[in-house]
């Protein structure tokens, strides 16, 4: 009984040294690789095989280049070549705290973090309660801006995105942060971006690799930097040049008769909105689409999923589990995307006439929405928008006011997750 | 001195040739006992530790708010990716898992549970409670709530974050936030055991209370300690149902797609959030028709316990034992007709904010009647600080504080300003914690003796008081200015506000403060589970007090009382004129000099006082 | 010995009322008290608010005082041989110590009631100034256009920045497009709850021009912190060309130069 009593008191002292086990600063934070890219490294996804796979020491390759042309989320390093400014940058990365002058550093944690995720892969704790997920910058797709489709934005554009927010989705409007912090955190989009393309570009050059490379990339200046970064950087300095011309809307427009020609476009074959935006404009219409970000990973999926089903060897099961594993940790699950509805009166992109110009212009890069460039013609872009404005005020006449705001049916499916797969 | 003169009955008044026990193994002695006092210590130390885990989780609160994106000691490691700094999200689940565990897994059952249950029948008299099996399902009960809250943490989401309040539509859709997933289901479903449990014991209570009364003891016999469980008994029976309802109400919501709580054309997070045709506020009704006979429910019983503490080292009567009791009743009546006072900036009928004002003010008088007759007990006393007599002295003087801050949000006009403020915050933690756990402290103190048979430790007794008053007080007063600046309650980052920009230092010393406190706490545990073993053995009576529990042996054993105790007084006599003793027991017998001094003394008084004809004999 | 103990604790808790008296005379110092007020009717609630504050000020302190007086001087190691005094009560003094809080107390409640009248119940009679809508984490605005009418396709939609004149009555079309919101202007003295399904008035005058916070007093989600606003008085020519500029912004169709 004395030894039980004795032992009892032991207890709180080991349960106390256990606690401390876990006190100790956390490491700093890193960037994350692009697992998803390294087991299937190909632009063409729904062909990935598992003899493309990086090996462990081609992963640690890319991620030491990646340290030396670009840092660490404490230190960020940024080359002349990659068009950025390094002041800027540093008032974005780090951990949140204040300099001596009592400047805020650490803006992209404390703001952006928990969302977009360190990496700027979309993958923040809160991105998979989110809906639509936040965004994934490794790409280099931008959805909202005035430039054509595939090019990038240009800086104004996403100033105007942390200034207005997105409406309709959980990014907020930054509009009270004093400008200099705005233009410190688009310098760091950027940043994670052209890093995140950088990523992308060595995993692929895997495949340009010769016998003799022994399966290492070569690590010249000339071809880091002059192949692989320069060409990912000179897309975002000469996004300006890719602005959309918009021409001026016809003077003296009989607003009336404009929306009613606009209306006759919208539902016509040439613009043939309502085939996804739906003969109600609600956006019911045809939503079974993915954005590029989803689609990729339903093309996996797809490919995973007949490997499984079909007469693979074992080793290719091997690597489609270990896959599927990577899957539920460094992707989010699938969401169809939903044509807008347009009786809401939210635009993610902006409201102001000239946004929506270039939405239907250019369509939305990264997204179903197509370009009516081409199609379409100037005048009678700014007659279908006439048309859209007025839908959220019910005046087409029949259709409208009294239908509900659904966007998506309740019975789909609610939170998504990494882990459900 | 506990001779009797009354018959000597079996230990627990049956025959036993009639009803022998069964044979006892070691399940039904210490796992699934019957015993209240058993049951009662399992109250006991499940609330402690739920009261370390809590602790532990305001902690993170305090350290998000002093040092806000900031790397978490011990919890950062969950948050590796980013160094260590936690998610928004994962803070509001903290401040709403902290509160939901102080109250409804510390607070109400400690009070009810660990302490009801075990000095009830021991004060009263009795052998046990009414219903035995009753008693031990209630404790029995609440592990299935510890178990869904514990399992609400790992579930897919992390725990219920949509503030202990649950209000809709945060709460109620799966969409509105991570917490508001599987973590909100078991969240209710945590609600529901602790309120069948609590309902179960309440009964007990009552019943116990009402028929199992040793002969001689009246009701107006009865010791504060039992007529706060009595009421707080009652508050329970009526309110617990009215939670229960509405927490199915929400499940129904979240599980079934019924529309209690969603407005028409809800969407949130860009999804239909429920069918419509319901009401928000119908909620808030509701679950503050309950939660604010709760807040009394969390305090009563320690005030309660605090009187009989204060009274014994005091060495002096009640001062207004009458009032006292009248007082409980009447906070526990108005207590039912205040609720509103929670929703004045709701959106509910503004002319509710007139007579819910009228009503939260006037519930401000029994509190003050309390307290003013508790400053009468220990006036003219002779007072003995032990560490149980201090923890109680601050119940009262944090009470003051916490029932006077009070003041300010039932003046409608002023809560414009101050709901959801610091200033709130400030409020109930002073009566919840600087109150009621500083009288829960006190009780421990007294009555551990009378649990475990050993006297717990003066002197590190005085030094964890004297830390926890001392931290208590910086981290909490602080919060009453904080309040005053309009600090918002529930931030996960204030200080990007213009207003509050520079509030943050404040706010880094209320954390040390804190985390003092907490720190302190390891004296509490170390001091509680080593004297249990090696403690100085107590005997009976080591605090030389007049309750009943006090002539049982130390711990009591089955059946509580070596003879039937027969009750002669009141529970107060101490300091009785003409004798050589400072206390007379409930239990001794009738002593002519000592009555006669007494009763002179009272009907003395009345006739100065009160000019009516008296019925002979006092009461 | 042990009077020193008793002394001890007694002057501990002395330091209650001590120290809780010097917290509130030195807040207002360190800037840590009722922000500036540049609202019409706030006033009110701050003279409510100093008058709760001495009135329980008052007692705070003369109650802990008496339960210092009886720490210091009923310890029992000052009181020796003495007993302690044997009274169960006083009639005279329950009376007293009832009536006069009670008194007190009803007379705080019905003092108060214009004041809450004012600012809840007497809603001014005039169209909304401007609708502001709380949603998950943003204040969305909107102005009614040269109509004069919220509803119609030339309102001007605006986030989070809320500009108002100064001077002027303003009413507040208050909503959710969510989950509960709470629309707080703590320089204004202003909270009100925004309630999916409902729309509820908020009214009040701002006296001086400048801007302060909007923020959100009601738990709305991860973001609750992040709803910050800010609210500016302008004159009333300024808020007119501030509101003619947000329109031509919206009605945008080319591209100015980058700016806010």
């Amino acid at each position: 009984m004395m030894q039980a009593r004795s032992l009892l008191s032991v207890v709180p002292v080991v349960a106390m040294v256990l606690a401390m086990a876990g006190c100790g600063p956390t490491p700093p934070a890193s960037f994350r690789l692009n697992m998803v890219e390294a087991v299937s490294p190909t632009a063409e996804k729904d062909s990935v095989a598992s003899d493309q796979e990086l090996t462990p020491e081609q992963q640690k390759q890319v991620a030491t280049i990646l340290l030396a042309m670009f840092g660490t989320p404490d230190e960020p390093v940024c080359l002349p070549e990659a068009g950025l400014d390094p002041a800027k940058l540093r008032l974005a990365a780090g951990p949140v705290r204040s300099d001596i002058v009592g400047r805020k550093n650490g803006l992209f944690r404390e703001h952006c973090v928990h969302c977009h995720g360190i990496t700027g892969d979309g993958l923040g704790p809160t991105a998979a309660f989110l809906n639509p997920y936040p965004r994934d910058y490794r790409p280099g797709i931008f959805k909202f801006k005035s430039t054509e489709r595939a090019d990038k934005p240009t800086h104004p554009d996403l100033v105007r995105v942390l200034n207005n927010g997105i409406p309709g989705t959980s990014m907020p409007s930054f509009a009270l942060l004093s400008p200099i912090e705005v233009v410190a955190l688009v310098e760091y989009v950027k940043y994670l971006s052209i890093r995140g393309e950088t990523e992308l570009a060595l995993m692929r050059q895997f495949f340009e690799l010769d016998e003799e490379d022994k399966g290492r990339l070569s690590e010249t200046r000339e071809f880091l930097i002059a192949e692989v970064l320069e060409p990912i950087a000179a897309k975002w300095t000469t996004a300006a040049d890719a602005v959309i011309e918009v021409p001026a809307m016809p003077a003296n427009l009989d607003l009336a008769a404009s929306i009613e020609k606009g209306r006759e476009l919208f539902y016509g074959d040439k613009a043939n909105c309502v085939k996804c935006h739906g003969v109600t404009s609600l956006g019911d219409g045809q939503a079974n689409d993915y954005d590029d970000w989803s689609k990729n990973i339903v093309k996996i999926d797809t490919k995973l999923d007949g490997i499984a089903t079909g007469d693979a060897d074992a080793k290719e099961r091997q690597w489609a589990a270990e896959f599927r594993q990577v899957l539920a940790g460094d992707a989010l699950k699938p969401r169809t995307i939903p044509p807008r509805n347009l009786r809401q009166g939210i635009y993610r992109g902006g409201r102001r006439p000239v946004d929506l110009y270039y939405r239907i212009h250019a369509g939305i890069n990264g997204a179903p929405m197509p370009a009516a460039k081409g199609t379409v013609a100037p005048e009678d872009i700014w007659h279908i928008i006439n048309y859209v404005r007025s839908l959220p005020y019910g005046l087409d006449g029949e259709l409208g006011a009294d239908r509900s705001v659904a966007v998506r049916p309740a019975s789909a499916p609610g939170l998504a997750s990494r882990e459900e797969k | 001195m506990s001779t009797v003169t009354a018959p000597v009955t079996t230990d627990h008044g049956h025959a036993p040739a009639v009803n022998p026990h069964p044979v006892l193994t070691f399940l039904s002695t210490y796992v699934f006992s019957k015993d209240h006092k058993v049951i009662g210590l399992q109250f006991l130390f499940s609330t402690l530790v739920w009261f370390l885990i809590g602790g532990l989780l305001a902690l993170a609160v305090r350290w998000q708010v002093a040092w806000p994106w900031s790397d978490v000691p011990v919890l950062g490691k969950l948050f590796a990716q980013e160094g260590g700094q936690m998610s928004p999200e994962f803070y509001t689940m903290l401040f709403t898992m902290h509160a939901t565990v102080m109250v409804f897994l510390v607070i109400i059952p400690i009070l009810a549970g660990a302490f009801g249950n075990f000095l009830i029948p021991l004060m009263i008299g009795a052998d046990d409670m009414a219903f035995p099996t009753l008693n031990m399902l209630s404790y029995w009960f609440m592990w299935p709530a510890f178990i869904t809250f514990g399992a609400s943490f790992f579930v897919e989401g992390g725990a219920a974050a949509g503030g202990w309040t649950s209000y809709p539509t945060l709460s109620t859709n799966v969409n509105a936030s991570p917490g508001s997933g599987m973590g909100q289901t078991l969240w209710l479903l945590g609600l529901t055991f602790v309120g069948v449990s609590s309902m179960l014991g309440s009964v007990n209570y009552m019943t116990t209370i009402i028929l199992m009364r040793a002969p001689g003891m009246t009701m107006f016999r009865l010791p504060m300690t039992i007529w706060a469980m009595f009421i707080t008994a009652i508050l329970q029976a009526f309110a617990l149902p009215v939670l229960t309802a509405v927490g199915f109400m929400q499940l129904a919501d979240r599980l079934f797609a019924t529309g209690f709580f969603s407005p028409e054309g809800n969407i949130i997070n860009n999804a239909v959030a429920g069918p419509g045709g319901g009401q928000p506020l119908l909620w808030q009704h509701l679950f503050w028709f309950y939660s604010h006979p709760a807040v009394y429910i969390m305090i009563l019983p320690a005030m309660g316990m605090v009187s009989d503490i204060l009274t014994c080292f005091a060495r002096k009567p009640l001062f207004g034992y009458r009032p006292m009791v009248y007082s409980i009743a009447g906070i526990a009546g108005l207590g039912f007709i205040v609720w509103g006072h929670h929703m004045f900036m709701s959106g509910m009928n503004p002319a509710l904010g007139i007579t819910f004002m009228v009503s939260t003010m006037m519930i401000a008088l029994p509190s003050a009647v309390k307290t003013f007759n508790w400053l009468g007990t220990v006036w003219g006393g002779k007072i003995e600080f032990t560490a149980s007599m201090l923890f109680a002295l601050s119940f009262v003087s944090m009470f003051i504080i916490g029932g006077l801050s009070g003041i300010f949000m039932a003046a409608t006009p002023v809560d414009i300003f101050i709901h959801d403020t610091y200033f709130i915050v400030a409020h109930f933690h002073y009566v919840l914690f600087a109150s009621t756990a500083m009288g829960v402290w006190a009780a421990i103190y007294f009555w551990f003796p009378k649990m475990f048979g050993r006297t717990m430790n003066e002197f590190w007794g005085k030094t964890h008081f004297f830390l926890t008053f001392i931290f208590l007080n910086g981290t909490f007063f602080t919060m009453h200015i904080l309040g005053a600046v309009g600090f918002p309650r529930r931030l996960a980052d204030a200080y990007h506000y213009e207003t509050f920009h520079h509030l943050q230092p404040m706010n880094a010393f209320m954390t040390w403060c804190a985390i003092g406190m907490v720190g302190s706490q390891i004296i509490f545990a170390v001091n509680f589970f080593w004297s249990m073993f090696y403690g100085p053995v107590a005997g009976r009576n080591p605090w030389n007090a007049n309750g009943l529990e006090w002539t049982a042996p130390s711990p009591p054993g089955h059946g509580n009382f070596d003879y039937q105790p027969v009750v002669y007084r009141g529970p107060y006599e101490y300091s009785p004129p003409g004798m050589d003793t400072d206390h007379l027991m409930q239990t001794d017998p009738p002593n002519p000099a000592s009555d006669a001094a007494a009763k002179e003394t009272h009907s003395q008084q009345r006739a100065k006082e009160v000019h009516r004809p008296k019925a002979p004999g006092g009461r | 010995m042990k009077r020193l103990g008793g002394m001890f604790w007694a002057f501990l808790f002395l330091a209650v009322p001590i120290l809780g008296v010097a917290t509130f005379a030195v807040a207002p110092s360190i800037n840590v008290w009722l922000p500036k007020d540049i609202s019409e009717h706030g006033s009110q609630i701050d003279s409510l608010f100093y008058f709760i504050l001495v009135l329980t000020g008052v007692v705070f302190v003369a109650t802990e005082l008496v339960l210092f007086w009886s720490m210091w001087k009923y310890d029992a190691a000052a009181r020796g041989d003495e007993k302690a005094t044997y009274i169960h009560g006083s009639h005279t003094l329950e009376v007293v110590w009832t009536i006069i809080p009670a008194v007190v107390l009803l007379f705080l409640a019905i003092y108060q009631m214009n004041t809450w009248a004012n600012v809840k119940m007497r809603r001014p009679d005039m169209p909304p100034t401007v609708e502001v809508v709380g949603r998950q984490f943003e204040w969305r605005l909107r102005y009614p256009g040269r109509d004069g009418l919220l509803g119609t396709p030339d309102d001007i939609h605006i986030v989070n920045d809320l500009c108002l004149p100064v001077d002027e009555d303003v009413l507040v079309q208050l909503k959710s497009m969510d989950v509960l919101h709470s629309f707080f202007l703590p320089n204004l003295r202003i909270k009100q709850d925004a309630v999916p399904g409902m729309k509820i008035p908020v009214w009040f005058k701002g006296t001086e021009t400048g801007s302060t916070d909007i923020v959100c007093a009601e738990l709305c989600g991860w973001g609750h912190y992040k709803m910050k606003g800010r609210v500016t008085f302008l004159t009333r020519p300024e808020f007119d060309a501030w509101l003619a500029r947000m329109e031509a912004k919206q009605e945008a169709t080319h591209e100015e130069v980058a700016s806010r």
